[in-house]
């Protein structure tokens, strides 16, 4: 069979030893190529789509091989209804990237061969299904992001960069701790994650730690939640993501709000649900309530800011707690709804991170309200009637106006979570959320484009083709998704229904 | 006769490079001409390459001779290799360097083959008077060669720095020693240990002295906690090429010597392949209140250096704690890790000093300054470090970071001291923070003037010949992991 996900890999990384041995003067021939290197996933992520099969909750695309035989480490890829929507979106938002990188000029080869590696990894993640090797991916994309945040990022990159990486190895270090207990406490010895979902292997073993005797799960449980919270992020491991996301260059931006964000929450559903049942029931109340914080403290803190870009990334904060919610409430319509607003979390953000890129290119500031108090921008819309028009679908998208993809997904969310009798309290503060989102995106909206123009923006000039182009695919989806989403639902029905067995 | 023909030849690979030195010699003698170009360092790669080779042959079965003062078995045919391996690569990064000086290059192969015997000697000791001599023969030679630069005030420093605390270290290990002869009426590894199983669990409080003072010793070569402190000088002191050669050559002979000792002397072989301590000798809680400290002390320490050739001093401290860990719980697969260790971490930390020697070449000095903005205008060179650096973080894909899941997973199986893999990930947590210094000034600081600097050919080749391993046993480490058990399998 053909390896399409190892492909899709690894095309990446073929792609970037590619474009480091291209000359160093030809800027534009790397771009290009890397234009054509991230269409090949995109094409075969089409054909994933088209033959997916969507009424089996089983590993589709299925590649399995010894890696390391004394360990029993396995080479296993493979994707179901949780992977698919992923995927797609991963393949889809870093081809939009390369091309709403264009204007980066110093260093390109660099840039581009980092970006393309950074591919590697994120796909490399939401295909193993070993855990070693989901790890190893898990890690390589740091390395990666490191450099593309503290090379090609704004004023405190370097700050930003060592943050987002001291961060995530800290989280990824428990996770490797939790990944050799789980190989050394399961029975037989494995990596392999269908294997250890199958019958509650670390259910009633303890183990002593500082002298007490402490269950297993629950410990591995702990472990892995907080190395996937830091990546969500959780409240309170969030305070990485305003620094990276804001000093990063915009698709990095894209990239870490559209793609990275979701391997937490991914990873959650991945690994505690399935192969800690006991100790995720045991948690979910918990969840709910970061969740809910979440929501509520990322509304707040958009709220109170003036620069553009930060209020986009308190917003991801904010939105990643309605997937806490809906994970937490282990009915179908929440998990769906979860993983639906992973979706659509991930285009209307990186619409969102990339029209305040375009407004960046162009005044070279993003200040809604400029730090000395004076105004930032101003009535923009009469100057640039194309760029509100979009800031418009991607605002509205992203607080949940029902006819775009964030409405389906958020009411999915508290549907779901309201019919657990258990969370309806939670539900009716978080659901606060909704208000509050509405609330600091409109009065942004009001304070940039709308009122009177800030004369000094009167040559403001509107998008280009190719940052129209970038945008367009995204637009298409946030509507379509909102008016139909059969489409990403269908894709993971099965598994989800599959994954909730075990709570009932 | 026979016999000791014999036993000459199960020692071929240790003749063979004291040959390779007489001839250096003579040929020095002869052929003066010949002292200041690369001569010396081909003939010391040869002679390195043929020791290689003889082990292989002599390496068959495992048998002690010479009455039982030296063994040969897969213990020792590995540490030759690393020695050996190590002893080739240290000269060809030293005849790249300014810091080693055309003049003295002969003096320098001479030093080099003579200390690899001593550390072959110390890998394959079974007798306290032997391992003495063979540390004594490693360290004396070693206070030399970190003095190398004559001229330079540092490098003076780091030679007497070091004699110094040689000195101490030796006295209270010889010490220690005699102890041991006192208590047992043996220097005999073999015979050592079957007294104190016969001892039946009465051990005294000398044993135990006699233990402390034994690990004084070799805490010293491994610059373990507490005996860690002339690292950082000796190694910022001595040329970088040294530098490169001691913290990875002795340091590896000093593990050597420990792992046997521990293992023969005051731990006993169990049914299933793994040892336990002879009973009275409670030794794991030790190790690991040791292996905790030392890496405490060597992350915390190098957290505030700004010489990047100290701050490497203080993560080859860090790197001894970890690999102590695989220790704590003296089972097979603890030291198999050690063992897989002590490979990636050769590759990847000469890797990291030889960049620092190119560096400090061309800028003079070696701080963070002095890196600015040089994996701009040598890429080559600014990727294998950064390649080194992802090791020496233990970050996957990189053998570093198989090292550091082998050690985990060896204390995690044991059950007994999470707290210990807990500390040891935070710590290497910690690391991040300054091995990535050196990666920030070397991509994200922008150079302050545009220069074109080129990295030589000669140099390019060596770094991507170590850079390789690095990735390659980072993905696939089966091979290594199986000539690592067959090392262990056969330990006399």
């Amino acid at each position: 069979m053909f390896p399409i996900l190892s492909v899709m890999t690894y095309i990446p990384l073929l792609g970037m030893i590619i474009i480091l041995a291209l000359p160093r003067n030809n800027p534009n021939l790397v771009r290009w190529v890397a234009v054509g290197v991230t269409a090949i996933p995109l094409a075969l992520g089409v054909y994933l789509y088209l033959s997916f099969d969507r009424s089996t909750a089983s590993m589709q695309f299925v590649e399995q091989f010894d890696w390391i035989k004394p360990f029993n480490i396995q080479y296993y890829m493979g994707i179901d209804g949780l992977s698919i929507p992923m995927v797609l979106l991963t393949v889809l938002l870093t081809f939009l990237c390369v091309i709403a990188s264009w204007g980066i000029e110093t260093g390109v080869k660099g840039y581009y061969a980092m970006f393309l590696f950074l591919e590697t990894g994120m796909m490399g993640v939401f295909c193993a299904l070993d855990f070693f090797l989901f790890f190893v991916f898990w890690e390589i994309m740091l390395l990666p992001m490191y450099f593309l945040i503290g090379i090609w990022g704004g004023k405190e990159k370097v700050y930003a960069a060592i943050k987002f990486f001291l961060y995530t190895l800290f989280g990824s270090v428990l996770m490797l701790l939790v990944m050799v207990g789980m190989y050394y406490y399961s029975e037989p010895h494995t990596f392999n994650l269908l294997q250890l979902a199958q019958g509650h292997m670390f259910v009633g073993k303890t183990v002593v730690l500082f002298g007490h005797q402490l269950p297993v799960d629950k410990l591995f449980w702990i472990g892995l939640f907080i190395g996937f919270a830091i990546k969500v992020p959780v409240w309170p491991f969030h305070t990485w993501l305003p620094w990276a996301h804001v000093e990063a260059p915009t698709a990095v931006s894209v990239i870490l709000a559209g793609v990275l964000l979701k391997m937490g929450t991914y990873g959650i559903l991945r690994m505690n649900y399935p192969i800690l049942p006991e100790a995720t029931l045991w948690a979910a109340e918990f969840m709910m309530v970061l969740g809910i914080i979440n929501i509520l403290y990322g509304a707040f803190c958009a709220m109170a800011q003036k620069d553009l870009k930060k209020l986009v990334a308190y917003s991801s904060v904010s939105h990643m707690g309605y997937v806490m919610v809906g994970m937490a409430s282990f009915t179908t319509a929440g998990v769906n709804g979860a993983v639906l607003q992973m979706f659509n979390h991930g285009t209307s953000t990186a619409m969102l991170f990339l029209l305040v890129g375009v407004i960046y290119d162009r005044a070279h500031h993003r200040w809604i309200v400029k730090p000395d108090g004076s105004k930032g921008f101003g009535g923009i819309a009469a100057v640039v009637p194309v760029y509100t028009g979009i800031m418009a679908i991607a605002l509205f998208a992203s607080l949940g106006l029902p006819g775009l993809s964030g409405f389906i997904s958020e009411a999915l969310v508290f549907l779901g979570a309201f019919s657990n009798p258990r969370f309806q309290t939670y539900v009716v503060i978080g659901s606060l959320g909704i208000l509050l989102g509405a609330a600091y995106l409109l009065w942004m909206f009001m304070r940039v484009f709308l009122g009177p123009l800030n004369e000094e923006y009167k040559d403001l000039k509107d998008m280009n083709f190719r940052e129209v182009f970038t945008l367009m695919p995204l637009c298409a989806l946030v509507i379509v998704l909102g008016v139909y989403p059969m489409p990403v639902l269908n894709l993971m029905g099965s598994t989800i229904e599959k994954l909730l067995t075990l709570f009932s | 006769m026979g016999e000791t023909l014999h036993n000459v030849m199960l020692l071929a690979p240790e003749v063979c490079i004291t040959l390779f030195l007489c001839l250096l010699f003579i040929v020095d003698g002869l052929f003066p001409s010949l002292r200041s170009n690369r001569f010396p360092m081909i003939l010391t790669v040869v002679a390195c390459i043929a020791s290689m080779i003889l082990t292989a042959k002599v390496g068959k079965t495992p048998a002690a001779y010479f009455g039982g003062m030296v063994v040969n078995d897969g213990f020792t045919t590995f540490f030759r290799y690393l020695f050996f391996f190590t002893a080739a690569v240290s000269s060809y990064v030293a005849f790249g360097s300014k810091e080693v000086e055309a003049k003295s290059r002969i003096e320098f192969s001479l030093l080099l083959l003579c200390v690899t015997v001593g550390m072959s000697l110390m890998a394959s000791a079974s007798n306290l008077l032997v391992l003495y001599m063979g540390i004594e023969m490693v360290s004396i030679i070693s206070f030399v060669m970190a003095g190398f630069r004559r001229d330079n005030l540092r490098s003076n420093e780091a030679s007497f720095k070091y004699l110094v605390f040689g000195g101490v270290a030796s006295a209270l290990m010889i010490y220690g020693f005699s102890l041991i002869y006192g208590l047992t009426g043996s220097l005999n590894y073999s015979q050592i240990a079957a007294s104190l199983i016969a001892a039946q669990g009465n051990v005294g409080l000398i044993t135990w002295l006699a233990l402390v003072l034994i690990y004084s010793g070799l805490a010293y070569k491994i610059s373990a906690f507490p005996m860690h402190f002339w690292a950082p000088d000796v190694y910022e002191g001595a040329p970088t090429p040294i530098t490169a050669f001691f913290s990875v050559g002795p340091k590896a002979a000093g593990f050597a010597a420990l792992l046997r000792i521990l293992l023969t002397v005051f731990a006993v072989k169990t049914g299933d392949g793994n040892w336990k301590a002879v009973e009275g000798l409670s030794l794991t809680s030790i190790i690991a209140v040791i292996s905790a400290a030392t890496m405490i002390v060597g992350n915390l320490s190098a957290l505030g250096q700004t010489n990047v050739k100290r701050i490497l001093a203080y993560s080859s401290i860090a790197h001894v704690g970890y690999m102590l860990m695989g220790l704590v719980t003296l089972d097979r697969s603890g030291i198999t890790a050690i063992i897989f260790y002590l490979i990636a971490y050769c590759a990847m930390n000469i890797g990291a000093f030889w960049v620092v020697g190119v560096v400090s070449n061309i800028r003079g000095r070696e701080d963070l300054e002095a890196f600015r903005g040089i994996g701009w205008s040598m890429p080559v060179l600014g990727t294998c470090m950064a390649i080194f650096i992802f090791s020496l973080t233990g970050i996957p894909m990189f053998s570093g970071f198989i090292g550091k899941f082998l050690i985990f997973g060896s204390v995690i199986k044991s059950g007994g001291f999470l707290w210990l893999a807990l500390l040891g990930v935070l710590n290497s947590v910690v690391s991040l923070y300054y091995y990535v210094k050196i990666l920030k000034s070397m991509w994200l600081d922008k150079p302050e003037t545009e220069e074109s600097l080129r990295l030589p050919f000669y140099h390019a080749v060596g770094l991507v010949g170590l850079a390789i391993p690095t990735i390659v046993l980072g993905l696939y480490f089966t091979p290594i992991l199986e000539f690592a058990e067959k090392t262990l399998a056969t330990l006399l």
